[in-house]
C-alpha cells in the first residue's frame, strides 16, 4: 500500500540493493530456511548459538509482570528462554516472515511452558504498536537483516517505555587477527556448503556469511544506538567477538 | 498442532495500525483487523495477525 518514494540503497550480503528489495529478499531467505533453521543453527555453530541466546536472557534478567517485544523472534528461541526464566513476562513475538512465526508457535506450544505468547507478523520498521508499550525489546540475530539499522533502532526506541531496555544479540567482529582468519575461512568455505547439504540452499547461507561481515562492529553499533537516543549502552563479547550483546536503555 | 488457531482478542489491547497508529476493529467473520484511518484490512491467518500494509486489503 505505502510506496517508498525515495529509493535508499542498502546491503543484501555483498550486493547493493534498494531497501524495498532487501525486505523481499530477506523474506525469501527465511521462508526458504524456516523448517531447517534450528538444525542449521546447531550444525553451523556446534550448538553454541544456544549458549549465546542463554547469555542474552541472563543479562536481561527479566522482571515479573513486565512486557517484552521479541523482534525478529520467529522461531521462538528467545521467547522460550525468557518464559523459562520468568513466566511472569508478557512476550510478543514479531517477525516479518509468517513461516518463521508458525514454526515458532508450533515449537513453543509443544514445550513445557503453557504461557501464552502473542505471535504477530510485522515489519520492524513499521511496528503495529503505540508509543511507550514495552519494558524490554530483544532481538536475537535479527537486526542484521533489517533494511535500515538506524530506522529500526528508532522504531524500537518509540515503542519502549521510559525506563525500557533494548538487548541486541548479533554477530560482531573478532578482534584477534589469527582467530579471525580461522573464523573467516570456516564462514566462507564451510557454512554455504552446510547450507547446501542440510537446507538445500547455498544462496541463503552465502547471504548469511556476507551479511555478518557487513554488519557494524561492537563500537559502531554502540554509536548507532547512542545516536538513536539510547543511554547507558554497554556490550559484551561472546566467543571472542564472533557475537556480541549490546544493551541500552530509554531513559 | 493441526487445528485452526483462534485470534486472541487480548491482542487488540496492544495492536494498532502500523501506518497510522490508530486502533483496529476486529472482524470475526472475515478474520481481519480493520484500520478505518488507513482504509486497510489486515488479514488474520490461522490466528496470527499479518500487520503488513503491503499485504492488507483496501477497504472503503
Amino acid at each position: 500500500m505505502i510506496e517508498n518514494t525515495h529509493q535508499d540503497n542498502t546491503s543484501f550480503g555483498y550486493r547493493t540493493v534498494t531497501e524495498q528489495e532487501k525486505t523481499g529478499l530477506v523474506k525469501e531467505v527465511f521462508s526458504s530456511v524456516s523448517s531447517k533453521y534450528d538444525i542449521m543453527n546447531d550444525t553451523m555453530s556446534f550448538g553454541i548459538h544456544r549458549v549465546w541466546k542463554d547469555a542474552l536472557v541472563d543479562w536481561m534478567a527479566p522482571k515479573d509482570k513486565t512486557s517484552c517485544l521479541d523482534l525478529a523472534g520467529g522461531t521462538g528461541d528467545i521467547a522460550k528462554r525468557i518464559l523459562k526464566r520468568n513466566a511472569g513476562v508478557d512476550v510478543h513475538v514479531v517477525d516479518l516472515t509468517p513461516d518463521m512465526i508458525f514454526e515458532g508457535r508450533n515449537k513453543i506450544g509443544l514445550g513445557s511452558t503453557n504461557q501464552p505468547v502473542s505471535w504477530i507478523v510485522g515489519d520492524g520498521l513499521q511496528l503495529p504498536f503505540k508509543d511507550n508499550q514495552f519494558d524490554y525489546c530483544t532481538i536475537g540475530f535479527g537486526l542484521r537483516n533489517f533494511r535500515n539499522y538506524t530506522n529500526a533502532l528508532k522504531e524500537i526506541y518509540r515503542v519502549l517505555k521510559l525506563g525500557g531496555r533494548l538487548l541486541v544479540l548479533e554477530f560482531s567482529n573478532v578482534p584477534n587477527e589469527s582467530l579471525r582468519q580461522l573464523y573467516d575461512s570456516y564462514s566462507f568455505k564451510v557454512i554455504p556448503k552446510l547450507g547446501g547439504i542440510i537446507a538445500s540452499d547455498v544462496d541463503s547461507y552465502q547471504y548469511l556469511v556476507e551479511s555478518i561481515r557487513k554488519f557494524p562492529g561492537q563500537e559502531e553499533l554502540k554509536e548507532l544506538m547512542a545516536e538513536t537516543g539510547f543511554e547507558n549502552i554497554r556490550y559484551r563479547n561472546l566467543s571472542f567477538g564472533v557475537v556480541a550483546i549490546h544493551s541500552g536503555w530509554k531513559i | 498442532m493441526e487445528e485452526e488457531r483462534k485470534f486472541d482478542r487480548h491482542m487488540l489491547e496492544i495492536l494498532v495500525c502500523p501506518l497510522t497508529h490508530c486502533q483496529l476493529a476486529y472482524d470475526k467473520e472475515k478474520q481481519e483487523l480493520i484500520s478505518k484511518a488507513a482504509n486497510l484490512a489486515y488479514p488474520i491467518r490461522d490466528g496470527v495477525p499479518i500487520m503488513l500494509p503491503d499485504e492488507a486489503r483496501t477497504v472503503e
